[in-house]
């Protein structure tokens, strides 16, 4: 096996401004102690609370669908796995992405749900995210029940960027991105 | 009947029901990956209470961060104080919040709008 050429690691992640990042079988706790840490670099970074809470928000509801997504699968828990990073732009908004695998079938599903919310606008994501909430629960669904990638799109300052790459006939791997 | 109290973890608020005086509250952030099972037992309070104290009843929350289940999980516990405002029973909610940080009144806002109760925001 190679050795990690960590520097050049390093150089890359400063490059692109990477506050933070993982890789890996993300559980409830990791979650937590992921977020306390992006809290605290949120923190360090003079972030205003109301745009920490932003990223924090978007964060959360991203790593919770994927870990949602998964038990809904009937997955086991290291295949609860998600890649996520969180950075800064040229502009220094921050940016939010995270990835999973998906049945090839959902991810495109989701990327047409992602398209449809990125022509509406604040009163109109507003309205379907009101709607939303208003809707009954499937059974004994503990989720926020479709509500988070709408909270999402409220929160970004430009539409939501979805893409998939496909593993092979039956997964694919999706990114989500959120600019706040 | 019964007080309970249950105390705050990293992603769930500290909640304490007291019967006699009529008050629930809330402090903290709320975003646990199951809201059900934090937020059923607090349902189940409000509603009793609503159906055999025969008092006014206040909620007084100090609620930070609420991801989208928490939040599904509060409409549920506001639509229960509007049933029984139309009821005429007496109910209140009382949200308060930093004033550094305007998302917490932007989140209050949004629930005030569905209801028709006595809901006031308050900065400190």
């Amino acid at each position: 096996m190679e050795p990690f050429d960590l520097f050049s690691m390093r150089e890359a992640y400063n490059r692109q401004q990477i506050m933070l990042c993982f890789n890996g079988p993300i559980s409830r706790s990791l979650i937590e102690e992921i977020g306390n840490a992006l809290r605290n670099y949120l923190e360090a970074d003079h972030a205003h609370p109301s745009a920490a809470m932003d990223v924090f928000a978007v964060y959360i509801e991203m790593t919770q669908n994927i870990r949602h997504y998964a038990a809904q699968k009937g997955w086991q828990e290291q295949e609860a796995a998600a890649t996520v990073v969180i950075a800064r732009d040229e502009a220094g908004r921050y940016v939010v992405s995270a990835g999973n695998m998906v049945d090839a079938a959902d991810g495109a599903g989701l990327l047409a749900k992602v398209e449809s919310l990125a022509g509406l606008d604040k009163t109109q994501l507003k309205a379907i995210y009101k709607e939303q909430l208003r809707k009954p629960r499937d059974g004994s669904a503990a989720t926020g029940a479709g509500l988070g990638l709408i909270d999402i799109a409220r929160k970004a300052s430009e539409p939501l960027l979805a893409s998939m790459r496909s593993l092979n006939e039956d997964r694919a791997f999706i990114s989500l991105r959120a600019v706040i | 009947m019964s007080d309970f109290s249950i105390p705050r973890s990293q992603s769930t608020p500290a909640i304490q029901g007291n019967w006699s005086e009529g008050v629930l509250s809330m402090q903290g952030d709320s975003y646990p990956e199951n809201s059900y099972e934090l937020f059923h037992q607090v349902f189940e309070w409000v509603e009793r209470f609503l159906q055999d104290a025969g008092r006014p009843l206040t909620l007084e929350l100090h609620l930070l961060y609420l991801n989208t289940s928490s939040i599904k999980a509060m409409m549920d516990i506001f639509d229960l104080l509007e049933a029984a405002h139309h009821a005429g029973q007496p109910v209140a909610v009382n949200w308060h919040y930093d004033k550094r940080n305007e998302r917490v009144a932007d989140l209050a806002e949004e629930f005030k709008e569905d209801c028709t109760f006595p809901f006031a925001i308050v900065g400190f």
